[in-house]
């Protein structure tokens, strides 16, 4: 975990529970995963709080599945001061879901994995 | 450099992790995937397929439950309990991630 | 594949528990369920031991935060656990003091939340598991929804249920999960309580799908819902956004097709 040549890419367990109980500063960067419902905003507020709290790093916000104008405003109300990238709804990702293949294989061109793929660039990383 | 990628289950955090990984090995960089979740399927975002995904949390399972030792260093972690993703990705399913040996 | 059979003793209320992957649609599920419950008559106490609770939200539960207190235990003398009751408190009375009302009569109690600290975290887990363990058999019907994932589920979470709902849509890591959950319980729960509800559904294929890689027939099939969806979106039960909704109907289905697994079924059927 100490070798700077690798980067490690940690999928948490659904909640926050690991990520308070990492050490403070034990990431570089924290990728906040959101959908535009209530309640995911509100679990990834108190996600982000917990990461700026423990100093886990650049917190970089992923809105997941936004699908019209009223999914966005929901979004830029709640992390309008957050490095914010914002995936739209994209039935590739629901079919690949579904077939149990990477979207990234089943259709890269798809514009929910072109989204994803800047956060490379948001987290700094474009130079790797 | 390491990144933790958190949310609510559901919310299409292992798709954005394993997005992200290929993204990152595509680009050359030397990437290792950690599915910390209790039921691993970062594989199949990753494109390892179901049955490799399947393998990988048996193993799991048997550490778990103290059928296999746990492995006693990060390079045997990887080595033991992890299966080579396109792109160059190094998928790892580990059981906690709060305490990993150093390498 | 063994159709579900009556309960051998099921004459007290029932204990059903939902369990799946996150994102699957268990607190939908559940909490739609506890409300349609409620609405026949039915005294329902919805137990969320979610710490990230998303059941307010499908209840349509004001308050979205109203763990019980940590202040409700004190530590336990030798021999027992860590966390005990405080002697002035039971049950009842936690219910009484702390479940939330919600709409349709249902009552709403919350095991904790995470904001906790692990230590507080810990004193709500035990007191959650007492109240579970010492309610009054006959007087509430159960509607647990469980966290996400296989952590939770098997680890005593899920022990007071006598029927366990478990909530699958038509993704393979959805079905993964499944597959675990469905080989952990099988070790407590017969197939007589096992109940497998396919969610999400959009055509008939997903069910067919689930159905043959779990090995189980689906008690019932939860059609993808666009009105119930939007309403999540904006925080709104799924009863209220769409009260004649798809979903609605099906889950009213689920709770036929639940209370017939009871030998007092008939009386509560729809």
């Amino acid at each position: 975990m100490n070798d700077e040549a690798t980067t490690v890419v940690a999928d948490l367990e659904a909640g926050i529970g690991t990520l308070t109980r990492l050490d403070a500063a034990a990431v570089d960067a924290t990728v906040v995963v959101v959908e535009p419902t209530l309640r995911s905003i509100d679990v990834a507020r108190r996600a982000i709080a917990v990461a700026d709290e423990q100093r886990q790093g650049r917190v970089v916000v992923v809105a997941n599945k936004v699908s019209d104008d009223d999914d966005r405003a929901r979004i830029d109300e709640a992390f309008e001061d957050r490095v914010l990238i914002v995936v739209p709804e994209d039935p590739a990702i629901d079919v690949a879901d579904r077939l149990g293949l990477s979207p990234v294989d089943h259709e890269p061109q798809a514009p929910a994995v072109a989204a994803l793929e800047s956060l490379v660039d948001a987290l700094g990383l474009a130079s790797v | 450099m390491k990144i933790a990628v958190v949310g609510k289950g559901g919310a299409g955090k292992t798709t954005t992790s394993a997005v992200l990984a290929r993204s990152l090995g595509r680009r050359g960089a030397r990437v290792v995937a950690l599915d910390c979740d209790t039921n691993p399927n970062l594989g199949l975002s990753l494109g390892v397929g179901d049955s490799e995904t399947e393998r990988l949390l048996t193993l799991r399972d048997q550490v778990d439950e103290g059928e296999a030792e746990h492995a006693p260093t990060w390079d045997d972690i990887l080595d033991r309990y992890g299966a080579d993703a396109p792109d160059g990705v190094r998928l790892s399913v580990i059981t906690r991630i709060e305490n990993p040996e150093p390498g | 594949m063994e159709e579900p059979m009556p309960l051998a003793d099921s004459s007290s209320m029932m204990r059903v528990a939902f369990v799946g992957k996150g994102g699957a649609g268990k607190s939908t599920i559940a909490g739609t369920f506890a409300r349609l419950l409620a609405r026949r008559g039915q005294p329902v106490l919805a137990l969320d031991s979610d710490p990230m609770p998303g059941m307010p939200y499908a209840l349509g539960v004001a308050v979205d935060d109203c763990p019980i207190p940590d202040d409700v235990v004190v530590s336990g003398g030798e021999g027992e656990p860590r966390w005990v009751l405080r002697s002035d408190l039971d049950a009842a009375a936690i219910v009484d003091r702390y479940a939330a009302e919600g709409p349709d009569g249902v009552r709403y109690l919350q095991f904790g939340n995470l904001w906790g600290h692990v230590v507080r975290l810990q004193k709500a887990q035990h007191a959650w598991s007492q109240v579970v363990a010492e309610l009054d058999r006959d007087q509430w019907h159960l509607v647990g929804d469980l966290p996400g994932g296989t952590r939770q589920a098997m680890f005593g979470w899920a022990r007071y249920a006598d029927t366990v709902c478990l909530v699958v849509e038509s993704t393979v890591k959805s079905m993964h999960t499944a597959a675990r959950l469905l080989t952990l319980s099988q070790a407590k729960w017969g197939p007589s309580s096992l109940v497998l509800v396919v969610n999400k559904a959009c055509d008939d294929s997903d069910a067919a799908r689930i159905c043959e890689r779990l090995e189980l027939p689906a008690a019932a099939v939860v059609p993808h819902d666009p009105e119930a969806g939007r309403g999540d979106r904006r925080g709104a039960a799924p009863l209220d956004a769409a009260p004649d909704g798809a979903l609605a109907h099906a889950v009213d289905a689920l709770v036929d097709r639940v209370v017939s697994l009871y030998s007092f079924g008939e009386e509560v059927a729809g």
